[in-house]
């Protein structure tokens, strides 16, 4: 299993989201990365969780141990625009 | 399994209020999700809480008793909800409107509120970054936002392991009555619970849950689209919404609307958030329980909201996604003991109000369930109203 991420390590680096805050919501109930995402915002800023899913995904079954899968840990929803778009060019701007 | 005062189906913004509002009187409750707290319209929608989008009268007395409730409650709480007493500025496109709106905002400021009409040199003053051709406006500095899924959790975690017991990932599969038709437990995918009192707070799928007992809870999903913006400069300072849309709800006029907003229901609100992003809506259609966003609305909203915050259109979205409102026919929530089956209670079908009707719901179904006074006369929001209960 990977190493252990020290509590003060940034792991969400657009929201600035530490291991430490991560672990926290896991104790709060998180079990999976969406839980973890709505509990502290990591994953929710311009890269949409691309730099930072895999770790809280580590983080997550380091914690979880037995009672987590891959199912059950998840992945962040995939969302329409897979990279980030203008309004301009949602809007039919520069279509 | 054990036993409780009360069992709340569904961790929404409604059954986390509850079961808050019910161990704060001294109830032993179990909450019962079938996924996450908040995984449900919860934690997909906007979330304003205004007097401004309410008719004058005791509708709007409701939306300003919410407020206070908010108020009290982000002194109460100690995980922080993100609330922001921020105002919201609703904007005209038209003469008609501003015309319309004067009238409105008359009606609101007789009975006491605190809203009054902008012209446009104010309202650049209060959105410098509002589109310059608009007519005029109206401004409230009493409406509020705040975050909606951290208020569940604020909920939750104020009395979890203080009378409150959290079954996550758990899904209520039958309530069992005995002979008199008195509830008498619950059945879930992980065991059974004994209790003498549940609460069906399961939004938009309260039906779902009301099948299991024969019940016909008439609550529909009626979608609505957000796209969410980079976090950048603050593009807003508060709720934004056109006024437009509110036109035939307040003055019974009709008003020209483009076709293709109409087709999906488009109304153009702004929203900050407290990452410094933008949350930018909506639609209002019926289109089922899927959360999918077409394209289609997606273009019509970005269009609208590039109309009167041009600089959107250099900005990115980040993010699309879709919540559904429980829609009721007749705009009234359901907030009742269902007569004939004695401790069966519907907390259900806020449609686009849950988030800010949340406090005052709570309060009301601990006081049904207590036998106490209710703070508002509860003969609107029985189940009994309806027609054809029973499937
Ligand atoms: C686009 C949009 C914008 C909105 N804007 C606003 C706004 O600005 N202000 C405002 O006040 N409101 C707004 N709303 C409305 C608000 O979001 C809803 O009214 C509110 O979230 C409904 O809460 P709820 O608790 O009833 O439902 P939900 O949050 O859906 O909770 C129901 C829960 O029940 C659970 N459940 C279902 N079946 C079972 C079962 N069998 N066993 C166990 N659990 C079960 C579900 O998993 C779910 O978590 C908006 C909605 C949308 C879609």
């Amino acid at each position: 299993m990977a190493e252990y991420i020290d509590d003060d390590v940034l792991v969400c680096r657009c929201e600035e989201i530490t291991a430490g805050e991560i672990r926290e919501a896991i104790r709060m109930g998180a079990t999976d990365v969406t839980g973890v995402k709505r509990r502290t915002r990591a994953g929710m800023g311009l890269c949409q969780g691309r730099t930072c899913e895999a770790l809280v995904q580590q983080i997550l079954r380091q914690e979880l141990k037995g009672e987590a899968t891959p199912e059950s840990i998840g992945f962040s929803t995939p969302r329409t625009p897979q990279r980030p778009v203008t309004f301009g060019t949602l809007g039919g701007d520069n279509l | 399994m054990s036993a409780y005062d009360v069992i709340v189906i569904g961790g929404g913004v409604i059954g986390t209020s509850c079961a808050y509002h019910l161990v704060k009187k001294g109830y032993k409750v179990a909450l019962i999700e079938r996924g996450d707290i908040a995984s449900g319209t919860s934690s997909h929608c906007d979330a304003a809480a205004m007097i401004t989008d309410k008719m004058p009268g005791p509708d709007a007395a409701l939306g300003y008793a919410s407020i206070q409730k908010f108020i009290r409650l982000s002194k109460e709480l100690d995980y922080d909800f993100n609330f922001d007493q921020a105002g919201s500025l609703y904007v005209c496109e038209t003469d008609q409107e501003v015309e319309v709106a004067t009238g409105y905002v008359n009606d609101l400021r007789a009975e006491g509120y605190r809203v009054k009409m902008v012209d446009p040199y104010e309202m650049s003053q209060i959105e410098p970054l509002l589109a310059k051709d608009l007519k005029g406006g109206f401004w409230s500095d009493e409406c509020a936002g705040l975050n909606p899924f951290k208020l569940c959790y604020a909920f939750v975690e104020q009395v979890k392991g203080k009378g409150l017991d959290v079954f996550l990932h758990t899904k209520v599969t039958g309530i069992r009555l005995n002979e008199k038709n008195q509830v008498e437990g619950v059945d879930t995918d992980r065991g059974r619970f004994t209790t003498g009192r549940v609460i069906n707070c399961g939004g938009v799928y309260a039906p779902e849950i009301g099948r299991l007992n024969g019940l016909n809870i008439p609550i529909l999903p009626r979608k609505g689209v957000i796209l969410l913006s980079e976090a950048t400069i603050p593009v807003c300072h508060q709720k934004v919404q056109e006024f437009g849309y509110m036109v035939t709800k307040f003055a019974n006029v009709e008003c020209d609307r483009d076709p293709e907003l109409l087709k999906y229901n488009v109304a153009f609100t702004l929203e900050p958030t407290e990452g410094d992003n933008v949350m930018l809506g909506s639609s209002r259609n019926f289109v089922g329980y899927s959360l999918n966003t077409e394209i289609e609305v997606i273009n019509a909203i970005a269009k609208r909201g590039m109309r009167f915050f041009p600089i959107l259109k250099n900005m990115s979205c980040v993010r699309a996604y879709a919540g559904v409102r429980p829609f009721m026919e007749d705009h009234l929530p359901i907030m009742s003991e269902v007569d004939e089956m004695p401790g069966y209670y519907i907390c259900a079908g806020h449609e686009g109000d849950g988030i800010s009707m949340s406090p005052v719901s709570g309060e009301l179904m601990t006081q049904l369930i207590a036998g106490e006074e209710t703070e508002l006369d509860m003969e609107p929001f029985r189940f009994s109203r309806l027609e054809n209960r029973f499937l």
